[in-house]
């Protein structure tokens, strides 16, 4: 899958998609949630913990420190 | 204000947190273009840890590598066919990318994995420098399925012994005190309580000692430095190390543990972790009370009242 939709600061590039097998086992490494995969911006997003964690290409990067907090909300997809 | 000012520095109780975890990740990621070049140990572990999985007569269709390096011993583990997919989780981005199968950033000490998602968990020498163990430990128990097997070495014990030991005589000697230089070492009888703590079934550590040979103690400080491993203690003395500390404790290291040919040895200690998620179908002792056959019929023997002595 290539993902071509647009993002705020330009195209996202055809990213390798995350593997699905890897998304079903995948939890937030804070709070052991459910994430939820935002193919759009690339991320997957801890509600619970009110964090966006990146993926890039097709490698989510689960630690807080490259975590987005979700407290200033991007635009609405 | 705190003088320490680097954004990932841990900053808690440098008692309950002896590794500046930071610091370790970013000297990882410096060497992380050489790692190749100092994974001996990596290999022996991928060896060893493929052959105790190898004679475990089941499958393993879902498996993580956790604090996975540069992807070694996923690399061998790939190549054993009870296993399916093995999950490389990496901290250090550098090493990570050089990992070839499915892969998270990720720490060890949070791990994102769901509840019962795995059926294995694999480490090789990463658990050794992990703050809280017995939080990763519970973490992977939690992530483990049910009979979900734990097979992790970590180094401990023994390890980098005399290493320790010349730097503590030398630093005593010329500055009057000793500051902290080798990483405390977790010791077979901890690391299996801590194994039960964690709730894991039928837990089994045992442990070997590898003694390698250097050409001088100055070469194994450069292998650990390339290993990204060197002194990166919570408590470490900040200032530079003293030339004439250094080439002293080079003299002790050389006069203690030279063999015949002048090269020097250096043990490591490899303890490695055997321990199951726990599971209704494993062996489990009794209840007392509970037995259908009498002891003395099993062992083909009469049974006599206490205090009576056979033949008596």
């Amino acid at each position: 899958m290539v993902d071509d939709a647009e993002s705020g600061d330009g195209i996202v590039e055809s990213q390798r998609a995350i593997d699905p097998r890897l998304l079903a086992i995948l939890v937030c490494p804070v709070t052991k949630h459910p994430l939820r995969y935002d193919p759009v911006r690339q991320e997957l997003i801890s509600k619970a913990a009110r964090l966006a964690y990146p993926v890039r290409d097709g490698v989510p990067i689960l630690t807080s420190e490259a975590a987005r907090a979700l407290d200033d909300p991007p635009h609405q997809v | 204000m705190p003088i320490e000012s680097k954004p990932q520095t841990d900053h808690a109780d440098p008692r309950s947190r002896p590794f500046d975890r930071a610091l370790l990740r970013s000297r990882r990621r410096r060497v992380a273009g050489a790692a190749d070049q100092a994974d001996f140990l990596l290999h022996r572990v991928g060896e060893d840890l493929a052959d105790r999985l190898s004679i475990i007569k089941r499958a393993f269709p879902v498996a993580a590598n956790i604090g996975a390096h540069h992807g070694v011993l996923s690399r061998r583990l790939r190549q054993v066919e009870t296993v399916g997919m093995i999950v490389d989780v990496e901290a250090v981005d550098a090493l990570a990318n050089q990992c070839d199968g499915p892969l998270v950033i990720a720490d060890e000490e949070a791990l994102p994995f769901a509840a019962a998602s795995l059926d294995l968990a694999v480490s090789a020498l990463s658990l050794q420098l992990v703050n809280d163990l017995p939080g990763t430990l519970a973490q992977i128990r939690q992530a483990l399925k049910p009979d979900g097997l734990l097979l992790a070495a970590l180094l401990g014990g023994a390890t980098l012994g005399e290493l320790g030991e010349a730097w503590l005589i030398a630093e005593e000697e010329i500055t009057g005190g000793a500051s902290p230089r080798v990483a405390p070492a977790i010791d077979l009888r901890d690391l299996g309580g801590l194994l039960q703590r964690a709730g894991f079934a039928l837990p089994v550590v045992d442990s070997e000692r590898v003694t390698v040979a250097y050409a001088s103690p100055l070469a194994l400080m450069r292998e650990i430095k390339a290993m990204g491993a060197s002194n990166m203690l919570t408590q470490r003395r900040r200032a530079p190390v003293r030339r004439d500390v250094l080439a002293r404790a080079a003299q002790i290291y050389e006069q203690r543990h030279a063999r015949g040919d002048g090269r020097v040895l250096a043990t490591f200690e490899i303890m490695t972790i055997t321990a199951w998620a726990p599971d209704a179908s494993q062996q489990k002792p009794l209840k007392p009370g509970s037995a259908a056959v009498r002891l003395a019929a099993a062992l083909g023997t009469d049974e006599l009242p206490t205090g009576e002595k056979p033949g008596g």
